[in-house]
């Protein structure tokens, strides 16, 4: 697995539906890139879109200058989607040949899916969409952890963990629990840390990559 | 630590929003009143949390017109003041604004306007930067973090220089955008307040505050824009970067500055063309204007959403052409950008391309083919209602009395997450056919009431958010009563501003500041006007659905509804279930004659699945909010509930 | 494009077209239909391609020729009064029971001898919501019968809450039926719907003359301009003799000229060709002819149609529920006279509104074609 270092501006996008977590879990990592000394831009959606629609943060990781808070099309480096559908959303407008993508498998299903006007692809077919748009992918349950853990809510820290352990972008532990410990009371810390960690696990586990050059 | 109180020279990742705010802190700021809406609440939400700690007076004021008087009140007394507010607020608030123009100011008074390019949370395009113009007021347009804070700062100053109010405009990529900023000193000493009205009419700063003599006070204030021009021209926050001769001159303002620097990067374009960037936008400085337009002979203008710096900047061009020569102009006029919608790096650089003749870069067609068929294969994800949502619940009721009064009755519908009733696919079920501005369902409704004499006999119906009521709904309820109006209004009351995250209102007993006040009730509003009024909880269907349709029946004026239901998301629900609900897949009939999916076809709660092989309805726990109302919707009581955990 | 589903097609050859009789049959098996205030009404829209609503409505086209052929001996099919196996009059031995029901009271008689001899176990009667509405009442204990007798002229939605009975109680429950609401229940008792319904079976079918209903929302307007709160209405009847709507409540009666009754009468029994309640096992009417008026208003006549029909009457005699006459001479001719009169009328709105002689609608393989029948 190679680390990347943003020595020129690092994308990042992370995805999902409206209610998972996806701004707190963008204002956490922006968080502990901003103390790392890095110019870090967040665009991020919300309000009426949050309602059951897709929401997506661009996180923008520069070593020097404020970028736009909307990536460019085709301009993504990573993309963490709390939802599959998401990634392979965002893969059709920001992805390219370098990419690299993970996933949480837990599906929500769209309103036209549910009222049986529109089809939710299937799970094989969604991982081999990644494995022909992303360089690198992994999809884990992270929601199914969240649950395990008490709360559904913490699949998006399961993801940061599982970030972290990919080393796609430059921030370990210790940064996450200073960060933590910045917004969340004391008593929700160690719970955020076991989520953290549990994510951490689940990437060592060769299963979740489909691909990995 | 609260991080708005972050200390001097501090970098901290600041919302735009919270940039603007701490701005306004590191300026003295004494009051800062505001309304909730989107992309505007964070400047009020994160004042009022270190509120106590900064001496701070802030309030969510009843509409963004009342909101901007508070301030100048605070103003006039020679306090720091501010009113926040979004694009369309600035219209509510137009009338006093003008008035308040020919007065003048005393303590520096900031406008906040955050806009809304794209209506991303909004159901308008509205552009307020022609206020500017029009009613003659200053404006600053920052392009990113730091400057939204320093603008800020700045626009204090520049108020009492000309003692008179200035607006600062931001947009949603700036205000929902996070970025590093760097902090400044906060000061130490607040001001005391001292309202003097005894000295002459023309002294605005000791006379009475009043826009009389109005020419006079006119001509005044004409005369201080010259000021306020002069020091636009010495501004550090107008910048141009780019070769000395750039075959193109870009002009722009606002976070588009950050779209076409990246656009230009994307391009390789760094050492063609050349950026003017504007924080000032008017009136605009004309020497530094002249001075930079003379580089290029090309010009495009970059902004969202109107061209109202473009037209400006040809103005000022065609005065001076005979010195800096005639420029051919690119923008929204000729369509090299488009005139509605918002922008982003990749319009800007296909409108950059196109000047220059040179093409972004896209990844090999191969991968293009494989993303062209992977999109075949995702469905779109509409908004809708959250699980245990009180308007879906109220909608379905809505429907069903329509349907059974038989006589086409429809909705007038309002601002709030309610309006997305009016989506086909969302849950208003057809009910809702209209949608403007806050409060102006209702006076449709008593309009539509009045044309039965003309043959529109149909029962009319009008909704409005708790919050909304306060806003703009009264002048119209009570229109609707003298004018004997025959409509049934519904208040969605579900305990909060839902859509900009749960800001109290005059209907709660809590105020911005987390003080208990006095809640103003809206059905005692209600029956003060002379209405009949009923409250309900739209989770019973089958009260609120006789009350619905004996309403619909009855002959009469206004007839209100008051449907009380927490938002699913409010604090006090967020997390909780107040029942534990699951399909019994024996009874569950599913797509047979009998039932047909009604919970998944037609109710469509996103946590009601339909599991597509088994052919059964599945509720989804991790979406499930436990309201319980599928339970007393399927016909074959193959939904059931336990008690949760609330 | 889609083609339009049941519940679509209900909408559009039956509502729309004014010939909802309100019987009920759409309405109870699920949650997109309803009645409301007299009104059949579709609350949200269903996309099933097939489905019971359609079916089982007596408006939607049916081939009326099987379906008599295959409920009944065709033997004792007549032209006029459909099948018919005995004609008589009758009346409920019972003397208390005569005073507390429309005519001879044997309507109510027959369902509580069916209930004490364990042919049925409930019977489906027509009682009110709150609301004072008219709508079916599934009555277990044979004693409250009588409570629920006598004629109310206007629709019943009763076979709505026939379609809420378990499937398996079905089979032993009697259910009193204008001839509307008979056709539906012989439909319900002969349609297969692949993968959702099965033909069903329904106890018994006491049919009731009729020669149309009101309509309710209007006929409560016109209870309210002579101030008897519809509540209150206790009792109407179209008195033997007399060309008069009689309505009486507890305070007062209230005579009015059939041709001013008229307009308020309920559209879709315009388009009606049945008087006698033609798929039921029993159908029982008013007495009309042959002796005074006065008298002749405590009796029934009654059609016998069916072999179960003809098995409850046969128990009655022996068990004496019913009091059992000869029919006067020309009784049976009147009533033929009148069925004819009134499908003839029917029929005559009928390809009025079809715009065609060979479109009446839903009736579709109709023997006694208007043609036919005026040539003999
Ligand atoms: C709408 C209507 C129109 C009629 N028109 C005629 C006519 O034109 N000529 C004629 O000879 N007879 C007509 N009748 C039948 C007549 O009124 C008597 O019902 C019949 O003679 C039986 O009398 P009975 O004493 O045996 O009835 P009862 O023993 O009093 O029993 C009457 C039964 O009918 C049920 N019932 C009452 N109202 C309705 C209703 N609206 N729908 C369904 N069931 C109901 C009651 O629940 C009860 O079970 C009509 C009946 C109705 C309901
Ligand atoms: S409404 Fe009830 S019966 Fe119908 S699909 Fe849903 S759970 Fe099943
Ligand atoms: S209880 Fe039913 S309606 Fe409420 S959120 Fe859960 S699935 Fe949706
Ligand atoms: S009866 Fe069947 S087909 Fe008709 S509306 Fe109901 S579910 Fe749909
Ligand atoms: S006639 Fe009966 S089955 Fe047909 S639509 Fe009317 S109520 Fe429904």
């Amino acid at each position: 697995m190679k680390k990347r270092k943003p020595a020129k501006t690092l994308n990042l996008i992370l995805t999902g539906v409206g209610g998972q977590g996806n701004v707190m879990a963008s204002r956490v990592l922006a968080g502990m890139l901003v103390d790392a000394g890095y110019v870090v831009t967040i665009g991020e959606t919300f309000g009426m879109s949050q309602r059951g629609g897709s929401v997506m943060s661009h996180l923008r990781v520069s070593p020097d200058e404020v970028k736009s808070p909307q990536i460019p099309a085709w301009g993504a480096d990573v993309i963490v989607a709390l939802e599959p559908l998401e990634a392979l959303r965002v893969l059709g407008v920001y992805g390219n040949p370098d990419v690299c993508v993970l996933s949480n498998t837990r599906p929500v299903y769209p309103i036209g899916v549910i009222t049986g006007e529109l089809g939710y692809p299937s799970r094989e077919i969604i991982m081999e969409k990644f494995s022909l748009l992303a360089a690198s992918a992994w999809m884990i349950d992270a929601t199914d952890a969240g649950v395990r853990l008490g709360n559904p809510v913490l699949s998006n820290i399961v993801m940061i963990g599982a970030l972290a352990e990919t080393g796609l972008l430059p921030f370990n532990r210790g940064m996450f629990a200073k960060e933590i410990k910045k917004t969340l009371p004391p008593d929700k810390l160690s719970l955020n840390m076991k989520a953290f960690d549990e994510g951490r696990a689940m990437i060592r586990q060769e299963s979740v990559a489909l691909k990995n050059l | 630590m609260n991080k708005l109180l972050s200390p001097d020279k501090s970098t901290v990742l600041f919302l735009g929003n919270e940039a603007i705010a701490r701005g306004a802190l590191e300026a003295g700021l004494a009051v800062a009143t505001g309304y909730p809406g989107t992309p505007s609440s964070e400047v009020i939400e994160s004042l009022a949390g270190v509120a106590a700690r900064r001496n701070l007076y802030v309030e969510w004021s009843v509409n963004e017109k009342v909101a901007l008087e508070v301030a100048a009140a605070a103003s006039f007394s020679g306090l720091r003041a501010m009113a926040v507010m979004k694009q369309n607020g600035v219209n509510v608030a137009s009338d006093f604004l003008l008035h308040l123009i020919a007065s003048g100011t005393r303590g520096g008074l900031v406008l906040v306007s955050c806009e809304d390019p794209g209506a991303l949370s909004s159901v308008n395009e509205g552009e307020s930067r022609y206020f500017a113009r029009m009613l003659e007021m200053p404006l600053l347009e920052p392009a990113d973090f730091q400057e939204a804070k320093d603008l800020t700062k700045w626009a204090f100053e520049l108020s009492e220089e000309i003692r008179n109010v200035v607006m600062l405009r931001s947009v949603t990529r700036m205000s929902h955008a996070s970025g590093n900023v760097v902090c400044a000193k906060l000061p130490t000493k607040s001001r005391r307040a001292k309202f003097e009205y005894d000295g002459p009419v023309m002294d605005s700063q000791t006379g009475p505050m009043i826009s009389t003599p109005v020419v006079a006070k006119h001509r005044l204030h004409q005369e201080k824009l010259k000021t306020v021009e002069a020091l636009f021209e010495k501004s550090p926050f107008n910048r141009y970067s780019g070769p000395a001769k750039p075959k193109l001159l870009v002009v722009t303002s606002s976070v588009c500055f950050l779209y076409v620097r990246e656009a230009l990067s994307m391009l390789g374009l760094e050492r063609d063309v050349g950026i003017l960037k504007l924080a000032t936008t008017w009136p605009l400085p004309p020497r530094l204007l002249e001075r930079n337009l003379q580089r290029a002979e090309k010009i495009l203008v970059v902004e969202e959403v109107l061209p109202f710096l473009e037209e400006n900047v040809k103005v000022l061009a065609s005065a001076m052409a005979g010195r800096i020569g005639v420029k051919t102009f690119f923008g929204k006029y000729d369509g090299t950008l488009p005139a509605a919608g918002e922008l982003n790096p990749d319009i800007v650089a296909r409108a950059i391309g196109g000047i220059m003749k040179v093409k972004p870069k896209t990844p090999p067609a191969s991968y293009l083919a494989e993303v062209k068929k992977a999109a075949a294969l995702i469905p779109a994800r509409e908004q809708t209602f959250c699980a245990g949502c009180p308007h879906r619940a109220s909608f379905w009721n809505i429907r069903r009395a329509i349907a059974l009064d038989g006589r086409e009755g429809f909705v007038c519908g309002d601002i709030g997450c309610y309006s997305m009733a009016a989506l086909s696919p969302a849950t208003g079920y057809n009910t809702m056919p209209t949608l403007h501005s806050m409060g102006s369902g209702t006076g449709l409704a008593g309009g539509f009431a009045k044309l039965s004499a003309f043959g529109l006999d149909k029962p009319v119906m009008a909704v409005c958010g708790d919050s909304t009521f306060y806003h703009a709904v009264i002048p119209a309820l009570i229109n609707a009563q003298h004018n004997r109006a025959d409509i049934t209004f519904i208040v969605l009351d579900n305990a909060g501003t839902a859509m900009t995250g749960f800001q109290p209102h005059p209907g709660l007993p809590v105020s911005a500041l987390k003080e208990t006040v006095p809640a103003v009730d809206i059905a005692c509003v209600c029956r003060g006007i002379g209405a009949k009024v009923a409250v309900a909880d739209p989770f019973d269907i089958d009260g609120t659905s006789k009350i619905l349709t004996d309403y619909l029946a009855e002959k009469g004026s206004v007839k209100v509804l008051i449907l009380r239901q927490a938002c699913a998301l409010s604090p006090e629900k967020k997390g909780k279930k107040t029942f534990n609900v699951r399909v019994n897949e024996e009874l569950c009939l599913g797509d047979a004659c009998g039932c047909n999916r009604l919970c998944t076809r037609v109710f469509r709660c996103p946590a009601l699945t339909w599991d597509s092989a088994r052919k059964k309805a599945v509720v989804d726990e991790v979406i499930c909010a436990g309201c319980g109302v599928c339970v007393s919707i399927c016909p074959q009581n193959a939904i059931v509930k336990a008690q949760g955990n609330m | 494009m889609k083609q339009p589903g049941a519940q679509a097609r209900l909408k559009k050859y039956v509502l729309r077209q004014s010939l909802c009789t309100g019987c009920g049959a759409c309405v109870g098996m699920c949650p997109y239909q309803v009645i409301y205030k007299d009104r059949t009404v579709q609350l949200f829209d269903c996309d099933l391609p097939e489905g019971r609503c359609y079916t089982f409505c007596p408006r939607t086209p049916t081939d009326y020729n099987a379906l008599e052929k295959t409920l009944f001996d065709p033997r004792d099919l007549t032209d006029e009064l459909g099948p018919v196996r005995g004609f008589f009059l009758a009346r409920a031995a019972d003397a208390g029971l005569r005073l507390r029901a429309q005519h001879g009271g044997t309507v109510t008689a027959l369902l509580g001898l069916a209930m004490a001899e364990g042919l049925i176990d409930t019977a489906l009667v027509s009682g009110r919501n709150d609301e004072g509405e008219p709508q079916g009442t599934l009555v277990a204990d044979k004693g409250e019968l009588a409570g629920y007798a006598k004629s109310r002229f206007i629709v019943s939605p009763t076979v709505a809450a026939f379609n809420r009975i378990d499937a398996k109680d079905r089979e032993k429950t009697g259910i009193v039926a204008t001839p509307c609401q008979a056709q539906a229940l012989a439909k319900i008792r002969t349609a297969v719907i692949d993968g959702c319904s099965q033909a069903q079976s329904v106890g018994l079918v006491i049919g009731l003359f009729c020669g149309w209903t009101l309509a309710a929302e209007k006929f409560r307007g016109l209870l309210e301009r002579f101030f008897i709160p519809f509540a209150d209405l206790d009792a109407m009847d179209i008195p033997p003799g007399f060309n008069m709507l009689e309505l009486r409540s507890s305070e007062k009666t209230l005579l009015m000229p059939l041709d001013e009754v008229d307009e308020y009468v309920r559209g879709a029994c315009r388009y009606c060709v049945d008087s006698t309640a033609q798929f039921a096992d029993v159908s029982v009417g008013a007495a009309r002819c042959g002796m005074d008026p006065g008298e002749m208003r405590g009796w029934n006549q009654v059609i016998v149609r069916s072999l179960r029909g003809e098995k409850l009457i046969e128990l009655a005699r022996q068990k004496g529920a019913l009091e059992i006459r000869e029919a006067p001479a020309g009784a049976l001719r009147e009533l033929k006279e009148a069925a004819a009169e009134k499908k003839r009328q029917g029929l005559e709105n009928i390809v009025a509104k079809s715009g065609s002689k060979k479109n009446l609608l839903y009736l579709k393989n109709y023997g006694p074609a208007a043609g036919k029948r005026e040539n003999r």
